[in-house]
């Protein structure tokens, strides 16, 4: 039986909208993924911290303040500096779905909008974490 | 769709029956309601004229053939001069009321230009780290005239109540002219993503100090609006949401008491931001419900005499959390029966979601619909020709005694824990929160309530945006960033330096010391939002920067 699957939750910037977060944190852990919530207001320096300390397969981030595009961008550059770059992130949040094309640009494996439903987000964030395993 | 197919379909849903018999918050209805329903309820005890205690059908007698609800739409993005063109588009649409809204940098007391701030300086709110920004967004604008609303709830309501006397004193104006509404509702931000830059004690004194200043000074200003929106935004049921916002209200009015005020003095001036969320009958008769409610708290339980003080004012915000990004144009039908119930409710001010929340922040387009939505219900639907048009309804009554009843019940709970900022500190309500979320995601995944086009009538998900997506100007953060830099470089140094120490020194005298006057002199020499809070922490023995990352400025240090 494989491990199961090390998810890393996280809001990054100064947005404190963490109700959808939550729920999906408590999805996740109903899927039997180990997921560590690191909280709100986290830079992304915390962020690349905690993906080495917990050994994590993927990382969620959580964005319902307009400032997903700069924050995306943050995190990925941070982990491609410290070598993490095969940690697929996923991002979730309020995004417009035109900004989707510049956020996988960016490096983001997947978005989840609102109305995603627990079978989508549990398996993209699986999907993820197992393309990552392959790669 | 094949012919059997379609007959199917058509004939199943031609027979549908109405599913779900209890309300929103799991309250459960009879098929209808009839006088047996009501027989303990008394008319004049429990009822009364609309305008007479305890205030059930509103809180006037001609309501509003006396005045309409004030239409206001929460307004705030980019610079102090974004939000000033904003408001003055606003007003050419027909809004009555002005409602600013900071950033996220506001909400934590940071400035523009702190390294973490700079991303987010202008994006969920207007950037304001000092006077020059007040000066901006209220340019032109006769602050003596207006009524102006600020949606901030945390310690930056003492920081904006500082910025604006500032302003009235530079333009040469009377601050007992100032009308308008501060939240300050600073126990709100504990269990809403920003209690960091807010600790209970620091936030219920600053509190405190506003409802004492305004008092004093400034008798035409709400000195706060009990925030039970966010609260029902975070999950909480009806009954929640008044039990838990009257928690916050009970606080707040035991401290005022406690630190010398008259109940009398300060409660006719106090208000509250309510939510009203899609189940309609069920929040006409929380907004009934909770004016009964707080008219017998103010007059029993804080012998309050004046009937001002016993009146339950409330603005309305439409829920958010009740609109879709999935096929969002069905946000605006919801947000007009919304705005509909609160009007049925008596509400005193509305603000109208735009349909395009769940995706980002609003158009002008967006907000113009919003705009709309108030002056169709206004103008031509006739509702505001009779004061509480449903009371008396069997059903509506009943429900209002079951709500009442139910947050009654809660609010003891809240009492026996010895209130709401012990609940707060012991985590208790954090897990109530917690608890209604999960709950909220299980009714949607089992089918219990229906959301149009999330677990229901579901299409293809858009490919574009209907009526397009608001975009921040590129490089804005860095830009206002500048300007604070800029600021720093060029005010009068030595008096910053000179009213940051005796605002220390003012913040060390202890609890009942009132921060305002202080918080004025500093604000009047541009002095920083960050520096002035900073200092204030400092002297309450917090960090001077609430994300830890930036010291004090080193001629403050000692």
């Amino acid at each position: 039986m494989s491990r199961p699957r090390r998810v890393l939750l996280a809001k990054v910037g100064l947005d404190g909208h963490d109700r959808g977060v939550k729920v999906v944190a408590a999805m996740l852990r109903d899927a039997g993924m180990h997921v560590v919530y690191l909280g709100i207001h986290r830079t992304s320096e915390a962020i690349a911290r905690a993906a080495v300390q917990e050994g994590v397969d993927v990382i969620g981030l959580s964005s319902l303040g307009g400032t997903h595009l700069v924050h995306a961008h943050e995190v990925i550059e941070r982990m491609r500096e410290e070598r993490l770059d095969d940690v697929p992130v996923v991002l979730g949040g309020t995004v417009p779905v035109e900004d989707i094309p510049a956020l996988e640009a960016l490096g983001v494996r997947a978005v989840l909008r609102p109305g995603a439903s627990r079978d989508e987000i549990v398996a993209t964030i699986s999907l993820a974490a197992e393309a990552a395993r392959r790669d | 769709m094949g012919d059997s197919d379609l007959s199917r379909a058509l004939e199943q849903a031609y027979f549908e029956a109405a599913e779900r018999n209890e309300t929103w918050s799991g309250l459960p209805c009879r098929e209808f309601y009839g006088p047996e329903h009501v027989a303990g309820l008394d008319y004049g005890t429990a009822l009364a004229d609309p305008g007479a205690y305890p205030y059930t059908r509103g809180v006037h007698a001609n309501m509003y053939r006396g005045r309409l609800w004030t239409r206001r739409e929460v307004c705030g993005f980019g610079s102090g001069r974004d939000t000033n063109e904003r408001m003055r588009f606003q007003v050419a649409n027909g809004v009555s009321g002005l409602s600013v809204i900071d950033d996220n940098n506001g909400s934590l007391c940071i400035d523009a230009d702190h390294p973490l701030g700079i991303p987010e300086a202008g994006i969920q709110g207007v950037s304001v780290s000092s006077l020059a920004d007040f000066e901006a967004i209220f340019e032109g604008i006769p602050i003596d005239r207006v009524s102006v609303a600020f949606d901030i709830s945390g310690l930056d309501s003492i920081a904006w109540m500082a910025l604006y006397v500032a302003l009235a004193e530079r333009r040469g104006i009377d601050v007992a002219a100032l009308r308008g509404t501060v939240q300050n509702d600073t126990l709100h931000f504990q269990y809403c993503g920003y209690g960091d830059s807010c600790p209970v004690d620091l936030g219920l004194k600053a509190s405190v100090d506003i409802i004492e200043f305004c008092t004093r000074r400034m008798p035409r200003w709400y000195t706060g609006n009990v925030n039970m929106y966010d609260l029902r935004e975070q999950g909480l049921d009806a009954p929640q949401e008044v039990a838990f916002g009257f928690g916050n209200a009970i606080e707040y009015t035991e401290r005022a008491i406690a630190r010398g005020l008259g109940v009398d003095e300060f409660a006719p001036r106090r208000g509250f931001y309510c939510s009203c969320h899609i189940d309609f009958f069920e929040e006409i008769a929380k907004l009934r419900a909770a004016r009964r409610m707080w008219a017998r708290i103010m007059r029993e339980r804080f012998q309050a005499a004046e009937p001002r003080s016993w009146q339950f004012r409330f603005g309305v915000h439409t829920a958010g959390v009740s609109l879709t990004a999935p096929q969002p144009l069905n946000n605006a039908i919801r947000v007009a029966y919304e705005a509909l119930a609160a009007v049925l409710g008596g509400a005193q001010s509305i603000h109208c979601c735009s349909y395009d929340e769940p995706i980002g922040l609003p158009t002008e387009a967006s907000q113009q619909l919003a705009i709309r939505t108030q002056q169709v219900l206004a103008y031509e639907t006739g509702v505001t020709r009779v004061a509480d048009p449903l009371g008396g309804s069997y059903y509506l009554e009943a429900l209002t005694e079951r709500i009442e009843a139910e947050a009654t019940r809660i609010l003891a709970a809240i009492g026996a824990q010895g209130g709401m900022a012990a609940a707060v500190r012991s985590g208790w309500v954090q897990r109530e929160i917690d608890a209604a979320i999960a709950r909220r995601q299980q009714e949607i995944e089992r089918n219990e309530k229906v959301v149009v086009g999330v677990n229901a009538f579901r299409q293809p998900r858009e490919t574009e945006t209907p009526g397009g997506v608001h975009r921040p100007p590129s490089g804005q953060g860095e830009r206002l960033a500048e300007a604070v830099r800029r600021l720093r470089a060029t005010r009068d140094a030595g008096a910053v330096r000179r009213a940051l120490r005796a605002l220390r020194e003012c913040a060390g005298l202890g609890e009942k010391e009132n921060l305002l006057p202080a918080l004025i002199e500093a604000a009047g020499v541009y002095a920083t939002v960050g520096e002035m809070l900073g200092v204030v922490r400092q002297a309450y023995g917090l960090p001077y920067d609430p994300l830890g990352t930036i010291e004090a400025p080193r001629d403050l240090a000692a």
